[in-house]
């Protein structure tokens, strides 16, 4: 019955758009992964047709370029980017006239993570060990670890052991590295395949806006009922993994049934996603100028940031309000409608 | 054992020289993937590296029938194939030609392809993105570049190649310009053109990978992408050996339309052709 699905979602990409069909703005979202359980507000959000009621379609430009992604906002390729803070702070400091407006993971889905059979069991114990790096971009991260205890990047030797899942595995499992930085979506990936692992990530470092929506300060009004309209689905999407977690799965497992092969390591990616996506905040998307101060501090600390940018230069809340303008009560009705018609 | 002996060994089984072929093939193909079985169960493999053939075939069934999710994605590579190829192989043969035919032009536009050949297109890829946008257009382009220069060297080559005395025969019977080309040029080159279009189909299929993997959006290189990077490597492996049989496909296209376009080419292809053209001349008389 899928695969008929398919092959008729197949046959409907060749014909032309029916004339017929609603007028949707599309909104380009440059980040790393293709459609995920790990954005699950926007696949929550399409399932139960919030993106189209605010008029607007989701065109996700996943991708692994060596090209920073502020540069595809500057040059209107793409409409917002997800950046974490480093990327983001980079961007700010080189003078990109970008500004973050919703902040759309408020933990860090990074971490330090050791093997569980590991003797090392705080941050510390990392001195003259070499730790691996999933990305060259972890490496911010685990300097700023290293820092929360009085430590620098120079006790340590670092490595990129690559974020191909196997690769990353073996370093983990044959403990060629004592320790690794690298996102949750690593670390799901090695204990759904039984290899158990220990985060010995620092709390400092854990309040992190690990994930914000980045606009261009240039196209921010031309831009602004769209993406007005893209952050009140998302907010809403994001709302389901608060609600009803089996729907949320059940969503989840439609949308990308390749995530959803091994049970085991569904549950977790979702669990995971929820607690990197519901809000620290009180409102979904809130900033929190003191969190990016703090991170500024640190990072300047360790030599990644030249000096603390004022943080009123580049946090623009105007979205958050508009974004968070919906009923609790409706979303929940919803998406009760949703699980009776497909659960 | 001796051919004869052989020979008369498959008749006396009643297997004809195909199927012989068959069996053996099936037969390596089989123990090789019954000693890959027993040295995952052995734990002599890595099942990191390595997952079980048992656990791929499930992964056939689940990505093909249960969950069917790799067809749009089958379907979203072979148009880029295609797309990229055609639009790679117009542009290599018609500058291949325009190239070969025109000296002034050669000695201007030659050395910038060469340079832009010894370019690693992978490095370009990203550029090309910045360049063009996210989307097909992009990764079009990316394909474009890899199936550019097979059919451009091999235009160029077959061109520029043409038999001296044959040319000399050509003109000495005043044959114009066109008539070069359509009687003499052409047929010269087109078996060179159509081995540089095979190539550039085969490589068309891993230009389309370098671009999937950087824009992970859809296709077969992005999926492929998700399931290593979440372990799960006997979907991977369904996806690698899908596109195995996918380019094994295409070759064999490739292979099938070199005989019917070049068919000069070979003794087989010029009996066929022979033999419909004496039918059809038999039903004219």
């Amino acid at each position: 019955m899928k695969t008929f699905r398919n092959m008729t979602v197949v046959l409907a990409m060749s014909l032309p758009a029916a004339g017929w069909a609603q007028e949707l703005t599309t909104i380009n979202v440059i980040n790393p992964l293709p459609r995920s359980t790990i954005f699950y507000p926007l696949i929550a959000g399409e399932a139960l047709g919030y993106f189209e009621e605010e008029g607007v379609e989701v065109n996700l430009l996943p991708s692994e370029t060596s090209i920073p992604y502020v540069a595809f906002v500057q040059n209107g390729q793409a409409d917002l980017a997800i950046l974490d803070a480093s990327e983001t702070l980079s961007a700010v400091g080189a003078g990109t006239g970008i500004q973050v407006i919703y902040e759309a993971n408020q933990r860090a889905p990074e971490g330090i993570a050791v093997s569980a059979d590991s003797d090392v069991q705080s941050i510390e114990e990392l001195a003259g060990t070499t730790v691996g790096l999933v990305t060259d971009r972890d490496r911010a991260f685990l300097a700023q670890a290293l820092y929360a205890v009085d430590m620098s990047l120079d006790d340590v030797e670092t490595v990129v052991v690559g974020e191909g899942g196997p690769t990353l595995a073996a370093a983990f499992r044959d403990q060629t590295v004592s320790a690794i930085s690298g996102a949750s979506s690593d670390w799901l990936a090695l204990q759904a395949n039984g290899i158990d692992v220990r985060m010995i990530t620092p709390e400092e470092v854990m309040l992190n806006p690990a994930g914000s929506f980045v606009i261009s300060e240039e196209r921010m009004d031309e831009l602004r009922g769209p993406v007005e309209g893209f952050l009140r689905a998302w907010s809403k999407g994001a709302y389901v993994g608060e609600l009803d977690e089996e729907a949320l799965a059940e969503i989840s497992r439609q949308a990308v049934p390749a995530e959803w092969e091994n049970e085991e390591f569904g549950q977790n990616f979702l669990a995971a996603a929820i607690d990197v996506t519901l809000p620290q905040t009180e409102q979904f998307g809130g900033l929190q100028p003191d969190v990016w101060e703090s991170l500024q501090e640190r990072l300047v600390a360790i030599g990644a940031m030249d000096e603390v940018v004022p943080v009123d230069t580049f946090l623009d809340d105007s979205f958050v309000g508009p974004a968070n303008d919906w009923s609790k009560d409706e979303v929940a009705d919803e998406l009760q409608a949703w699980a009776d018609e497909n659960m | 054992m001796p051919a004869a002996d052989a020979d008369r060994g498959d008749r006396r089984s009643g297997l004809g020289l195909q199927q012989r072929r068959a069996l053996n093939h099936a037969a390596i193909f089989l123990t090789i993937v019954g000693l890959w079985e027993l040295g995952s169960r052995m734990g002599w493999l890595d099942p990191l590296f390595y997952p079980r053939p048992s656990n791929i075939l499930r992964s056939f069934w689940l990505i093909y029938i249960e969950n069917g999710n790799i067809w749009p994605e089958i379907y979203s590579t072979a148009s880029l194939v295609l797309s990229g190829f055609v639009a790679g192989s117009v542009l290599g043969v018609s500058l291949g030609a325009l190239v070969g035919l025109n000296g002034m032009v050669r000695r201007f536009v030659k050395p910038y392809v060469i340079v832009l050949e010894a370019t690693p297109r992978i490095a370009v890829a990203p550029l090309l993105i910045a360049a063009l946008g996210f989307g097909a257009s992009s990764k079009i382009a990316i394909i474009m570049l890899v199936c550019f220069f097979p059919p451009f060297i091999n235009t160029l080559s077959g061109v520029v190649n043409v038999d001296e005395q044959r040319l000399e025969l050509f003109r000495s019977l005043g044959a114009s310009k066109l008539q070069l080309m359509r009687k003499l040029v052409l047929p010269d080159a087109l078996p060179v053109i159509m081995a540089g279009e095979r190539l550039a189909m085969t490589s068309a299929l891993s230009g389309a990978l370098v671009a999937e993997f950087i824009q992970r959006d859809q296709g077969l290189g992005a999926l492929i992408m998700t399931y290593t990077r979440n372990l799960n490597m006997a979907s991977s492996f369904a996806c690698i050996f899908t596109l195995t049989i996918l380019g094994f496909l295409i070759f064999r296209f490739m292979e099938w339309l070199d005989r019917r376009i070049a068919f000069w080419n070979s003794e087989e292809g010029l009996q066929r052709v022979g033999a419909r053209r004496r039918k059809r001349m038999e039903g004219l008389a």
